[in-house]
């Protein structure tokens, strides 16, 4: 059940394609594990063939054992590189702030959990062409990293209530359709145990959420 | 001096040449009756000291040791030398590694291997004016027994290892004496580059060092580098060793040339010629043939490549890896890195002094790496470099510069200084690599790099006699010169496949090192022979 229409080019995504995998890599700290990229993965697994590895840098001594195996079993072809579309490779890293690296040519490595889902999330699904739209799930990306995950319990408090008003005009964040907003949203609200003492609209969304089985990756780190 | 006629060129060349001959005797001769007067004095001061020298049992230059006597006296480490020893009579064997005579006491620092401790002997009820003047007289780096009170210090010595605690010396002797002259000094030796050159002091240049390199080995530096380099071997033994690999030993005298003739050495052996071993690689093969499933050996390894670059030896100790797998080789590449990460993780969590020691005298970023290694594959490297503009076809060979390129970008995406290349074109491959059934332009066989650095090259082997020869033929192979190897694998040989690495380069490039004989401890390249 694919739940994004259209379908991206990852030639016009990415840019010409060389003949080799394209690996994207993401370097997390394992003192806070990167939820919504987890999802992301989940998704982007769906979507294309993915080649999903976790590596331990140096720099780490040990890492749990849940964070190993977080992106799930080992693809049965994950020895010929060469036959995946995309490479998704996860390193557990003592770095201050998640960083994502893909073409390190012609790219800056991009810091930050929030910007790093925009980038995976494009590769899912185009954002809404309506630029109001657009603005506004990036507004609740922007709302879920800063004011749910690191805010006071009074800004917390009062997300749950923007969110509450939000999901009772529709049944996503954006609108009708399930977004970037969402996932970001979700995985703040989960991480921070907000969700017992949210109100109605927002106990139905995560219920809808959890509905979806991408969702199941995050859920297993936040036992 | 006399006037001489002249008359002629030749003899007044003759002339002069026996003028400066004279002279020069003349002068000698002032020098020994000067050596002579002075020797003399010498030994009437020494006398005239010696009578009332109350102290003359507590120093001098007792006999040899030729194990004339088994003396019932523990030697401390200076290592163990801590405040909790405090206040003890000890008695430690240790080398003079400064002197410095200041009135009536002299200080010295005793050095142990890449320890050492400040000692102190001064005028008192112990020791005597003469014995004050014996000490500060023995030369550096000759090696003392010594008898002494240790004592807390209220300031910490910072130019010592023991740094809480020196020594109140009763006796001194000294076992071997130095001769006066040293070829290099050590501190010399481990001054960091171009921190010398600022501070207008001497530096010792690499050929100097390895001239005299028994000197070179003592320094704090060297001690470092050939410990870290022990503890290689031995996790690297560990490693293999739980994971139920058999070490073996190999020939090094072949009759045949493993991975091509040319630089292989030839040896006269007896009345044909033989060649030292370039690899064990047919040996470790057969022992696969015989069963022994998973085996290893360290060892020398022989390359007469005329190349004097900062990576290559003439004969260094190849830690070889050879085994039997299952279904793909791949597992063979998941056994060797994860003995790599073992050994890197051992060096990481055991040998931090030994790291930190080096660095000072060679800075260099800590080595970095991931676990599970990371693994790609040649095309993946090729569009990384193409990426990069640089242009290279398809079935071509890295060169080192772009070996160099690719360490570098690999570094700057994923942050290791380890990884693999699988997948490398047959055709740059030896004759015994497998093919790689899915596209006959690639084989089953792989690097390993460190910095950047080749350190490891291997496959899956050809197990099969028919493909075997099929190979050899093509790479233009006398057949008769490899039957034995051949025919190892026509009464059944398992899929199998191996590597070998390079003691001295993995340790150069652990420790960031820019040369591979400062981790040989008596190199052998094209030009040096010798010590």
């Amino acid at each position: 059940c694919d739940i994004f229409k259209g379908s991206p080019n990852l030639d016009t995504l990415l840019g010409k394609d060389l003949g080799a995998l394209r690996d994207i890599v993401i370097n997390a700290n394992p003192a806070q594990p990167p939820l919504t990229l987890l999802v992301l993965h989940s998704l982007l697994c769906q979507r294309y063939r993915v080649l999903s590895t976790v590596h331990v840098h140096s720099s780490v001594s040990s890492v749990p054992p849940q964070l190993l195996s977080c992106l799930g079993p080992k693809h049965a072809d994950s020895y010929a590189r060469h036959m995946f579309q995309l490479g998704f490779t996860l390193i557990w890293k003592d770095v201050p702030k998640l960083e994502m690296k893909f073409s390190v040519r012609n790219m800056c490595p991009i810091e930050g959990e929030a910007n790093v889902a925009r980038f995976l999330f494009k590769l899912l699904a185009p954002y809404p062409s309506d630029p109001v739209l657009a603005t506004l799930v990036d507004g609740w990306v922007d709302t879920a990293f800063f004011q749910l995950a690191d805010g006071s319990t009074k800004e917390r408090a009062a997300v749950l209530r923007a969110l509450n008003s939000a999901l009772g005009r529709g049944p996503w964040l954006s609108g009708p359709e399930f977004s970037l907003a969402d996932i970001a949203c979700y995985c703040c609200v989960m991480q921070t145990g907000s969700a017992s003492s949210a109100a109605t609209n927002v106990q139905r969304w995560i219920k809808s959420c959890e509905n979806l089985v991408h969702f199941g990756p995050a859920k297993v780190l936040l036992k | 001096m006399t006037k001489e006629e002249v008359n002629g060129a030749t003899e007044e060349e003759q002339h002069a040449q026996s003028k400066k001959a004279l002279k020069k005797q003349q002068k000698e001769a002032e020098k020994a009756a000067k050596k002579a007067e002075k020797q003399a004095k010498l030994a009437a001061e020494q006398q005239s000291a010696d009578e009332d020298d109350f102290a003359k049992d507590r120093y001098g230059l007792p006999a040899m040791v030729q194990s004339q006597e088994k003396l019932d006296r523990a030697l401390v480490r200076v290592q163990d030398l801590t405040p909790e020893k405090a206040d003890q009579l000890i008695w430690l064997r240790a080398r003079v590694h400064t002197s410095r005579a200041k009135g009536k006491q002299c200080f010295l620092v005793l050095r142990q291997q890449q320890f050492n401790v400040q000692a102190l002997v001064a005028v008192g009820d112990r020791a005597s004016k003469q014995m004050v003047k014996f000490a500060a007289n023995i030369t550096k780096e000759s090696i003392v027994d010594v008898e002494a009170v240790v004592r807390k210090v209220e300031q910490k010595i910072e130019s010592c290892s023991q740094q809480d605690v020196e020594l109140h010396i009763e006796r001194i002797f000294v076992i071997s004496q130095a001769e006066p002259r040293l070829p290099l000094q050590l501190e010399d030796a481990v001054r960091p580059d171009g921190e010398g050159e600022e501070e207008g002091r001497a530096t010792v240049n690499q050929d100097t060092r390895l001239d005299n390199r028994v000197i070179d080995l003592r320094t704090t530096t060297s001690q470092a580098i050939f410990r870290l380099q022990s503890g290689v071997c031995q996790l690297f033994r560990d490693t293999l060793t739980k994971k139920g690999f058999v070490e073996i030993q190999t020939p090094k005298i072949i009759s045949a040339a493993s991975e091509g003739g040319a630089n292989v050495f030839t040896v006269s052996y007896f009345k044909s010629s033989a060649y030292l071993a370039q690899s064990p690689q047919l040996y470790k093969q057969m022992c696969i043939c015989a069963d022994f499933d998973k085996v290893f050996c360290v060892g020398p390894v022989f390359r007469a490549e005329d190349s004097n670059t900062h990576r290559h030896l003439t004969e260094f100790v190849g830690l070889d890896i050879e085994m039997a797998f299952n279904y793909h080789y791949h597992e063979v590449i998941d056994s060797i890195t994860d003995t790599m990460v073992q050994i890197f993780k051992g060096l990481r969590d055991n040998f931090q002094t030994e790291i930190q020691t080096v660095n000072k005298q060679f800075p260099s970023e800590p080595f970095k790496f991931l676990e599970p290694t990371l693994r790609l594959e040649y095309t993946e490297a090729l569009a990384m470099l193409r990426e990069a503009g640089v242009e290279m076809g398809d079935e071509d060979d890295l060169s080192t510069p772009n070996e160099k390129l690719l360490g570098r970008l690999v570094k700057e995406k994923y942050d290791t200084d380890f990884y693999v290349l699988d997948k490398y074109p047959l055709a740059v491959r030896p004759f015994y690599t497998m093919p790689d059934p899915n596209n006959p332009k690639y084989s089953n066989s792989y690097d390993m790099f460190m910095r950047g650095e080749e350190i490891l090259s291997g496959a899956q082997r050809v197990h099969d006699a028919q493909l075997l020869t099929e190979r050899a033929l093509h790479h233009q192979i006398d057949l008769e010169k490899i039957k034995s190897y051949i025919d190892s694998f026509r009464y059944g040989a398992p899929p199998h496949g191996g590597g070998g690495i390079g003691l001295e380069r993995v340790c150069m490039l652990y420790l960031g090192l820019h040369n591979v004989r400062q981790t040989s401890m008596f190199p052998r390249d094209p030009k040096r022979l010798t010590p």
